[in-house]
């Protein structure tokens, strides 16, 4: 092993991680959206329901690789997309692999969400009733902020999930931590040096978000300890 | 010569086929305390639920203070004065439920202040003086930055009753505020009830604990089958009631089989 391969390795490979970290956000934000748009579809109707159920099943029993290969190789067969004025953009691989990690997220999020409002207590929401909160106030003041707290922890896993999924991107020509490390290796061979530094990057990337939320979670707990909890291991 | 602080009339309500409340009338000046008591099953905390429309009652009329409304066709949808109505008897009243549901992520303070400040929209500053002064009268300033989840079953069912209170309520109805207590906790519930009877406040209470509601209350009804079996002062309920069923009940021997 080379330390200074290795160091100049780690260099041009930090170049693909605004890229990571960008696709990351924005399939957060867009999957956070859309999951709050399904869980208002799964509340509004039984029709809704079956929809949101719909969308979940297949975007959660199928491969990402293959929804991101639906959408960049699959989209341009129509001849109306092509013609659209979406067109300069659905050509775009960053758009195509960012589309596909928002709509998968969404699935995903969305059923984190289902769980967190199912555990919201029954008894909260008659006590914001009977105190003639409107519907939108108990869920904007009671339900969310439940709900939310009691989805965090699995929400943690699902954004370091996605953070790792990314790395798909590449199989678009995208330039992120993983298309860099492929094109590196392309002209080094030198494989274990580079495909190991990029795993410690996203290495760094996760335990930096699990502490994160690690944080907020204490942050929101409803029951900070009053004396210090006894601990069975170090935190 | 005034208008009863609450009142019903006529109430019925099904569950299903279940016919559990068949027609019940209640009437509670200002400053009484009106206790219902019967067995599980008798429809005293639908009853009761049915007031601030935790249960929508099928038929009948509910009126507390000058907000009222009147249910006439089963099924009928509520229209725009109805729900206007309902608000307004949910403004007036304070409610204490069985299992204290306070908001878990909000203090004991917070708890209090929620509703003045978010629905009611008052000043903070003076909801907060108000609040505090609520806490303080159910013993327990000293925790007002505690969860709920930090607080004993007594403490979290004080908070509520400080909660109720500070909306400023016309009434208090507790929905047996002491059921889910264990036992040693019971005593500081009642103690706080009790103050509140003694303070002239209109109440409500649904209870099990039979000498508790003797003591207190101004009146009390004995509910069985969804009818009113019995009702009067405390003296004749729980000392002389005209009903054999009743008669049994108060002398804790449980029911008879129809």
């Amino acid at each position: 092993m080379d330390a200074a391969f290795l160091l100049a390795v780690l260099q041009t490979l930090l170049a693909g991680v605004p890229l990571t970290i960008g696709l990351t956000l924005l399939a957060l934000a867009g999957g956070g959206l859309l999951a709050l748009v399904l869980a208002g579809l799964r509340a509004s109707s039984r029709v809704g329901a079956a929809l949101a159920d719909a969308y979940v099943f297949v975007f959660r029993g199928s491969p990402l690789l293959i929804q991101i290969f639906m959408i960049y190789y699959g989209l341009p067969q129509f001849g109306f997309i092509r013609h659209s004025v979406l067109w300069p953009l659905l050509r775009e691989p960053y758009v195509c692999a960012a589309l596909a990690f928002m709509l998968n997220d969404a699935a995903y999020t969305s059923e984190i969400l289902r769980g967190g409002l199912r555990a919201v207590p029954r008894g909260a929401v008659e006590a914001a009733v009977v105190g003639n909160m409107r519907r939108r106030t108990i869920m904007r003041r009671i339900v969310l902020p439940l709900a939310v707290r009691q989805a965090l922890p699995a929400y943690g896993i699902e954004i370091t999930s996605m953070l790792k999924s990314t790395s798909l991107a590449s199989v678009v020509t995208l330039m992120d931590v993983t298309g860099v490390a492929r094109s590196l290796v392309s002209e080094t061979y030198r494989a274990i040096e580079v495909f190991g530094a990029a795993a410690l990057i996203y290495l760094v990337l996760v335990t930096a978000t699990t502490a994160a939320v690690r944080a907020l979670e204490r942050h929101l707990s409803i029951r900070p300890a009053e004396r210090p909890a006894p601990r069975s291991a170090p935190a | 010569m005034t208008a009863p602080a609450i009142r019903l009339r006529g109430i019925h309500k099904h569950f299903g086929a279940a016919h559990v409340l068949r027609g019940i009338d209640l009437d509670a000046q200002t400053g009484d305390v009106v206790s219902i008591i019967g067995s599980s099953g008798s429809g005293k905390s639908t009853l009761l639920r049915c007031i601030p429309f935790l249960e929508q009652a099928d038929s009948g009329e509910i009126s507390v203070g000058d907000a009222g409304i009147t249910l006439g066709q089963p099924g009928a949808r509520l229209t725009r004065p109805d729900r206007a109505a309902i608000r307004a008897i949910r403004s007036r009243v304070g409610f204490v439920f069985q299992n204290f549901n306070l908001w878990p992520h909000l203090t004991a303070l917070g708890n209090v202040m929620e509703v003045p400040v978010h629905v009611q929209k008052r000043p903070k500053a003076e909801v907060r003086a108000e609040a505090e002064a609520m806490l303080e009268k159910v013993g327990l300033s000293h925790r007002r930055d505690a969860y709920p989840a930090q607080l004993s079953g007594g403490q979290q069912q004080r908070v509520a009753i400080a909660r109720a209170l500070a909306i400023r309520p016309q009434a208090l109805l507790f929905d047996e505020p002491t059921s889910a207590l264990d036992p040693e906790l019971v005593g500081e519930v009642l103690a706080v009830i009790r103050s509140l009877a003694e303070e002239g406040r209109t109440m409500i209470l649904v209870t099990h604990e039979m000498g508790f509601a003797r003591h207190v209350s101004t009146k009390a009804i004995f509910l069985h089958g969804g009818l009113v079996e019995e009702a009067g002062p405390p003296a004749q309920v729980f000392g002389d009631p005209h009903s054999e069923r009743c008669r049994r009940f108060v002398a804790g021997l449980g029911i008879a089989a129809p």
